[in-house]
């Protein structure tokens, strides 16, 4: 199998690599995939909650080239996105950046499951941080 | 080896071809770890499903676990292999091997003491 020069750029300068503090509530972490399957990918962002957009990305992926470089390209995509605008991105404009041959599509749906996965985390702990009223007591 | 941790060589070392060995390298995925040394012919998997990105059936029937045969890399000496080859595979297996732990989460999550056993994974 032969890889296109962008996934062999990914793989060998990962963009991105690291972890952030899961308990944070800026920080939303979509962890996908099965170690089973072959497939692991940790996706992490880091969003302002005043303007929903996200500041910062990291990854930690176990997996082949295509997955690795799948991943260290979503963080890029998603850097400076609105979690909306972060929303909109597919699976196919990743297989199409980084010429993927069809049995490596599976690596862009699990780079879209990360980012969905992070953005679903970070929401839930929105929600449930958001400052209810409380009656003041004397 | 001994540069690394959590290195599992999979079959006996008493009943097996001499120029023969698989080695699970755990947490490092097979193809990611031949795309780091590609200057160096071993393959991931058997010889049997090498047109397929399922790991060994023959691992499997050996008890290596599905994660750790999606780990695994083949080494095959030949007569003409020389011990200073022998010692840049080694050397370049355990560069990359590192490398790669760095960028594994599972690497990652069994330091922090999690056992990826009991990690209810989302799978597709």
């Amino acid at each position: 199998m032969s890889y296109s020069n962008k996934v062999i750029d990914h793989y060998n300068n990962p963009r991105n690599v690291g972890s952030m503090d899961k308990t944070s509530a800026e920080v939303g972490t979509g962890l996908v995939g099965a170690p089973e399957c072959g497939d692991v990918m940790k996706l992490q962002i880091k969003v302002n909650p005043a303007t929903n957009v996200i500041e910062d990305a990291k990854f930690k992926t176990f997996g082949c080239g295509s997955a690795i470089a799948s991943s260290s390209l979503a963080t890029e995509w998603v850097k400076g996105k609105t979690i909306d605008e972060a929303l909109a991105i597919k699976n196919t404009e990743i297989v199409k950046e980084l010429s993927l041959p069809p049995v490596k599509i599976h690596c862009s749906v699990l780079a879209e499951d990360a980012i969905r996965a992070a953005i679903g985390d970070w929401k839930k702990k929105q929600s449930a941080s958001t400052p209810v009223p409380v009656e003041a007591k004397a | 080896m001994s540069g690394l941790d959590e290195v599992y060589i999979n079959g006996t070392m008493e009943h097996r071809l001499p120029q023969n060995l698989n080695i699970s390298f755990a947490y490092v995925e097979g193809e990611s770890l031949l795309m780091g040394i590609n200057d160096i012919a071993v393959s991931s998997g058997s010889a049997c499903t090498s047109a397929t990105l399922e790991p060994s059936y023959v691992l499997k029937a050996l008890g290596t676990g599905d994660d750790l045969a999606h780990s695994s890399i083949r080494f095959g000496l030949g007569r003409f292999n020389t011990d200073a080859e022998v010692d840049y595979v080694a050397d370049r297996v355990i560069e990359t091997v590192s490398r790669l732990r760095e960028l594994s989460p599972l690497y990652e999550m069994a330091k922090e003491g999690i056992d990826l056993k009991s990690v209810k994974w989302a799978a597709e």
